[in-house]
């Protein structure tokens, strides 16, 4: 499925999740729509009844502007909006839109440009129409300030507004987008850039200089239209093949093609994308557009919640599962299009011949190719509720907030205050919270939210009841304090809990060798970099619920969440999911979970020896002793020194051993 | 225990509106409380209808509720219900306090309320940093745990930074220790011994309250005023560890920190005067304390009023009717059982009656708070021990080369176990986190800056195999590190 499908305008389908690109550079990180983003509540101003005038408007709308520092959905959605609501002065939101992509500094311009096309797109009437007086000179003038990195973000938006109109044609007009093309790419690009079969009326044909890497980005544009094609419908065999001749071409057209081939895999590349008219949308729904005042003016089949079963509304993708590698995309497309689709095999197979090409797909390669494609599977439906978490939290929030400042209490009133016949807390600590843990007592808002809150707790009371039938039987003891160092960085979630404190790398050099093995990769250095506009947004792992820390990495350059892996396109903590993929009958695991249960454990070196111990305990354990005869009684361990980790490596071998087999 | 020993003597007790049951346990008693009806908290905590509560070991809260409860329990050493309590004006604190976690909040985060309002308009605001003073048992402790339970129950993500400077009241760790930390559920009540929580184990626990992580300094006496410029120098280390943390989340930030403080704050022969201002000062200047809520004492509340007025808000708060006069030797008996819970945990034998297996003790449904320490020798040079200050005259030789005869109150002295006038026998041991790896950034008073890493007490000294046993509170090897020795004794029981 393409992103060329976005005939339904309103929903920005270009925001698909970034993460699930296989390949590094082919990012279209078009974030103010990202995926597991939720906005949080409209930033604007409901409906003014009252009239104001343009030259206020003017002022408001441009101090606003100047809050768009950053690519901020919320912001983008909340002056578009606006926008929206004031297109009697389509004008004047041109011109402050026109001034401030000017005036602003290169890495200010793009996320005003996302302004620029989600009005566009959004509103369309009359705003694409006034945007296309000027959208050529400033596209243009920007495109040659901004770094490359945005260039090729710009490269995505200028493709999505070749189909960005309501009615699939070019969002500003066939002779801006042309004109704005030729700017960039070359004039002679340009000619071979729509199929014929599409849009031959308006072109001659003809070879002509094309660069590599406006085909790069075209292509990349495609891969990620097709892995959302795969995240909407994950048995879409037909675009896992895809993306595997897109790979190819790609890392074909990175070696370096002749000329001829570039355009020919450009044309191609554009039939393959090119969406059938009844093509379905592609990218994951979103939600808020739907149910926001926009739906109006949407298309007439309005996107499912993202939760919801895959619509039967939809005719083409149920056929679309059946097929196996036939250009099933393009079933109901016409019959050029499936052409286009062999043809590209064909250039592959014609370029494999020429020996440009080193092997064909084999099958390793989609077993490598798979797992990043197969990402979205399972993710759809929980990444999805996230974003309405996210909202929710918000809404929540606020609405505390509010409720709290208009209580009339305040500290230095508390002393004059002990007669007041009425106290606000019941309603806030009872009334509010409506929802209980019938295990603990704690509370929760009788809301969606709150009942999946609630519903996370007593997973956690789940977990720790499980955790406590696996005590291994040796009872129980306090663990040491933190450091300081420790304390000052614990860091905590909404949810109030702690994550495990990172093992310290001092400690890490007397792991086992047993350890060594079974984690290659330390999973506390393992890092994901967050998608642009995400650093703000809580994400918590989905097997502890803890938050994953946000952190910015000096040497990246990027923003980063700290000691994450992806794992069937949901984040873990790498810790908690290299915890909990070995298995559980391992010794080691199960010390393991004992230590990461939040308590902090034993001491590291303790933790570091745990095959050790279990040696040493053993003879002193009678068979039949039972757990609770264990607590509570004192242990001797007669000589404390051969703990030591420094002394680790004198250990008799009988017991390095144990400790090998263990 | 089996069910038909003897017959379940229980009671019901129906409590109107905004009053409380209040019971105190006598040594070994235990009692059991459900909750019939309506809504009930312990000191800010609430209880689930229906489950059994379980509190020992000289427990003596109250049961209070808003709006009317019944509740059920078996028979306690004393128990009355009391309408009059000092709850209202608790709440309105709490109320007045959110306001200002939000407002803060607002400030950190530079959002607002109303859209389209720029962030500068919002009014900016610190978040609350409390110090509760008052007299010896007005209680402070217990003020301070409601409005920590309180905070944390709004459902906002709250995690105030409880701190505690009574070395008297020893917090999560052992008596004579100052310490802080974040607090993210309700702190359950249900022994004498464990009035804020408790610190982490390996032990599986649902309520963050149970397995606390926190920050330990180690002061090594039961009286603020023996040495209050150590007393001064950890308050501001606290002080400055709490700030370096609020700078890493605003939602910490704004949550704020209630600090609860020794009696010696609040009143004195006049001598102490001196003493304790200079304390309280160094309390407000390290916590950036500006609110210090006054229990129940007039003149002193008066006297902060004098002082601080201008900087942060005095306000003086009702002591509650419930509190006891606790004598000395209670204060011992508690020091004896926080280190022995320190140790081996919370073990309470249900009343007759109760089956134990639906009981839960502090808040936990999994009421196995047991812990197994281990036992272990050392030989005398593999633990260096410290004193901190004078307690007898050291000899010469085990002065720190070059160190002058004179000896300061923050002098750290080495404590020679091979001696026989040593004091370590059944001494309460502080294992200190280890010096800066790196010599450069060394020097000459660390020691009085570093944290404590546990505790361990000397159980028996061999001079001739020249060898310490020590009850440690885990299987870590305590071999190569530092230890401070304090003015506390235990003996295993």
């Amino acid at each position: 499925m393409s992103l060329y499908s976005q005939t339904y305008y309103g929903q920005p389908s270009y925001g698909g999740p970034s993460y699930t690109a296989p390949v590094p550079q082919s990012g279209y990180q078009y974030q103010y729509s990202q995926q597991s983003s939720h906005p949080p509540p409209m930033p604007h101003t409901p409906p003014h009844p009252v009239f104001i005038d343009p030259a206020t408007f003017r002022r408001d709308y441009s101090g606003r502007l100047d809050q768009l520092q950053f690519n901020s959905r919320p912001i983008i959605q909340g002056l578009s909006f606006y926008a929206q609501e004031y297109s009697r002065y389509a004008d004047v939101v041109a011109q402050c839109l026109d001034s401030h992509i000017r005036k602003v500094p290169p890495w200010m311009k793009l996320p005003a440009f996302y302004l620029l096309d989600a009005i566009s797109k959004n509103v369309y009437e009359p705003y694409a129409r006034v945007f296309a007086s000027f959208v050529i000179p400033l596209f243009l003038d920007t495109y040659r300030t901004v770094d490359d990195n945005t260039r090729s973000k710009m490269d995505e938006m200028l493709i999505t507004w070749r189909t960005g109109s309501p009615n699939g044609k070019e969002l500003f007009g066939l002779g801006p987008q042309m004109a704005i093309e030729r700017g960039i790419w070359g004039d002679q690009a340009v000619r071979i850039t729509l199929p014929p079969l599409i849009r031959s009326a308006h072109l001659f044909q003809g070879p002509g200089q094309i660069t590599k890497p406006q085909v790069m980005s075209e292509l990349n544009f495609a891969l990620q239209a097709k892995e959302r094609a795969i995240q909407v419908n994950h048995d879409d065999i037909s675009a896992k093949h895809h993306i595997q001749v897109l790979l190819q071409l790609r890392n074909l057209v990175e070696a370096g093609v002749s000329q001829e081939e570039l355009g020919q895999i450009l044309t191609q590349l554009r039939s393959l994308v090119r969406p059938p008219t009844i093509q379905a949308p592609s990218a994951p729904p979103q939600p808020q557009w739907s149910s926001s005042q926009f739906t109006p003016l949407l298309a007439p089949n309005t996107y499912p919640p993202p939760t919801a079963p895959y619509p039967t509304t939809y005719p083409a993708l149920p056929q679309v599962k059946a097929e196996a590698l036939a250009p099933s995309l393009l079933v109901a497309s016409a019959p050029e299009a499936q052409n286009a689709q062999l043809n590209i095999t064909s250039i592959l197979s014609s370029l494999m011949k020429s020996g440009l090409v080193s092997a064909p797909p084999t099958d390793t390669d989609v077993t490598k190719a798979e797992p990043a494609e197969q990402e979205p599977e399972e993710d759809a439906k929980p990444a999805a509720p996230t974003t309405e978490d996210l909202n929710a939290i918000k809404e929540a929030q606020s609405d505390y907030r509010k409720r709290i400042l208009a209580e009339k209490m305040e500290a230095s009133l508390v002393e004059y205050s002990i007669d007041d016949p009425t106290v606000a807390i019941p309603d806030f600590l009872y009334d509010y919270l409506s929802l209980q843990c019938q295990q603990c007592g704690i509370r929760y808002p009788d809301t969606t939210l709150g009942k999946r809150r609630l519903e996370d707790h007593l997973d956690l009371h789940f977990r720790q009841n499980r955790k406590l039938s696996q005590n291994p039987g040796r009872g129980h003891d306090r663990s040491w304090f933190i450091s300081v160092e420790d304390w000052v960085h614990e860091p905590c979630d909404s949810q109030g809990v702690p994550r495990p404190v990172k093992i310290k790398a001092v400690h890490e050099k007397v792991s086992t060798t047993v350890e060594r093995a079974e984690n290659k990769v330390d999973p506390g250095s393992q890092y994901i970099t967050v998608p642009p506009g995400d650093e703000a947004k809580p994400l918590s792992c989905p097997i502890c619920k803890e938050t994953l820390q946000v952190e910015f990495l000096e040497d990246e350059e990027e923003w980063v969440w700290r000691n994450a892996v992806k794992k069937d396109d949901r984040i873990y903590h790498a810790t908690c999911h290299a915890e909990a993929t070995v298995s559980t009958s391992n010794l080691v695991t199960r010390l393991k979970c004992e230590m990461g249960n939040g308590s902090r454990g034993t001491t590291p070196e303790a933790r570091s020896t745990p095959p050790f111990v279990t040696v040493t305990r053993s003879p002193s354990r009678s068979p039949s002793s039972s757990p609770s005869k264990l607590a509570g009684i004192k242990r001797k361990v007669e000589h404390n020194g051969s703990l030591d980790p420094s002394e680790a490596d004198q250990t008799p071998p009988l017991k390095k051993l144990a400790l090998a087999q263990s | 225990m089996n069910a038909q020993m003897a017959p379940p003597t229980t009671q019901e007790w129906d409590l109107k509106p905004e009053s409380e049951y209040r019971f105190e346990l006598d040594l070994g008693a235990a009692l059991a409380i459900k909750l019939v009806r309506g809504k009930a908290e312990i000191f800010g905590a609430e209880l689930v209808p229906g489950k059994i509560y379980l509190f020992g070991f000289e427990c003596k809260a109250a049961v209070f509720t808003w709006r009317g409860c019944t509740i059920e329990m078996s028979q306690p050493s004393t128990e009355y219900v009391s309408e009059e309590t000092s709850m209202k004006a608790y709440g309105n604190l709490h109320i007045a306090l959110e306001k200002m976690r939000v407002r803060s909040l607002l400030t950190l985060t530079g959002s607002s309320l109303t859209p389209g309002e720029p962030p500068s308009n919002a009014r900016p605001s610190e978040s609350p940093r409390v110090l509760v003073i008052g007299p010896a048992n007005s209680g402070k402790t217990t003020l301070c745990k409601i409005l920590t339970n309180y905070c944390v129950r709004a459902g906002q993500g709250w995690s105030p930074i409880l701190v505690n400077i009574d070395p008297n009241d020893g917090g999560w760790a052992a008596p004579g220790a100052l310490s802080a930390a974040a607090v993210h559920d309700p702190i359950h009540t249900y022994s004498a011994a464990t009035p804020l929580g408790s610190a982490a184990t390996t032990a599986p626990m649902s309520l963050n309250s149970n397995t606390l992580f926190p920050l330990v300094y180690w002061y090594g006496h039961a009286d603020a005023k023996r040495n209050p410029q150590l007393m001064e120098r950890l308050v501001r280390n606290i002080g400055e560890n709490m700030d370096e943390r609020f700078d890493k989340k605003a939602e910490a930030k704004a949550s704020g920190c209630i600090v609860d403080s020794p009696a010696l704050f609040s009143s004195g022969p006049a001598a102490t005067t001196e003493v304790r201002q200079r304390l309280i000062k160094a309390c407000v200047d390290a916590f950036k304390i500006n609110i210090i809520l006054v229990v129940g004492q007039e003149k002193l509340s008066a006297e902060m009023k004098k002082i601080y007025s201008k900087q942060l808000t005095v306000i003086k708060v009702p002591k509650s009717g419930g509190v006891v006069d606790l004598d000395s030797s209670f204060r011992e008996r508690v020091h004896s059982h926080q280190i022995h819970t320190y140790m081996y945990g919370t073990n309470i034998r249900p009343p007759p009656g109760i089956p134990t297996n639906s009981i839960f003790i502090a808040g936990e449904p999994n009421s196995d708070l047991i812990l197994s320490p281990a036992s272990t020798t050392i030989g005398f040079n593999e633990l260096s021990i410290f004193r901190i200050g004078t307690e007898a005259m050291a000899p010469a030789s085990a002065l720190p080369i070059g160190a002058k005869r004179v000896v300061s109150e923050m002098q750290p002295i080495s404590v020679d176990a091979s001696l026989p006038g040593s004091g370590l026998l059944n001494r309460v041991l502080a294992i200190m986190a280890p010096f800066n790896p790196d010599e450069n950034e060394r020097y000459d008073e660390e020691i009085l800056d570093l944290t404590v890493e546990g505790f361990i007490v000397v159980t028996a000294i061999d001079q001739k195999a020249k060898r310490l046993t020590i009850l440690k509170p885990n299987r870590g090897p305590v071999s190569g590190k530092t230890a401070i020795v304090g003015t506390f004794e235990w003996q295993d029981e």
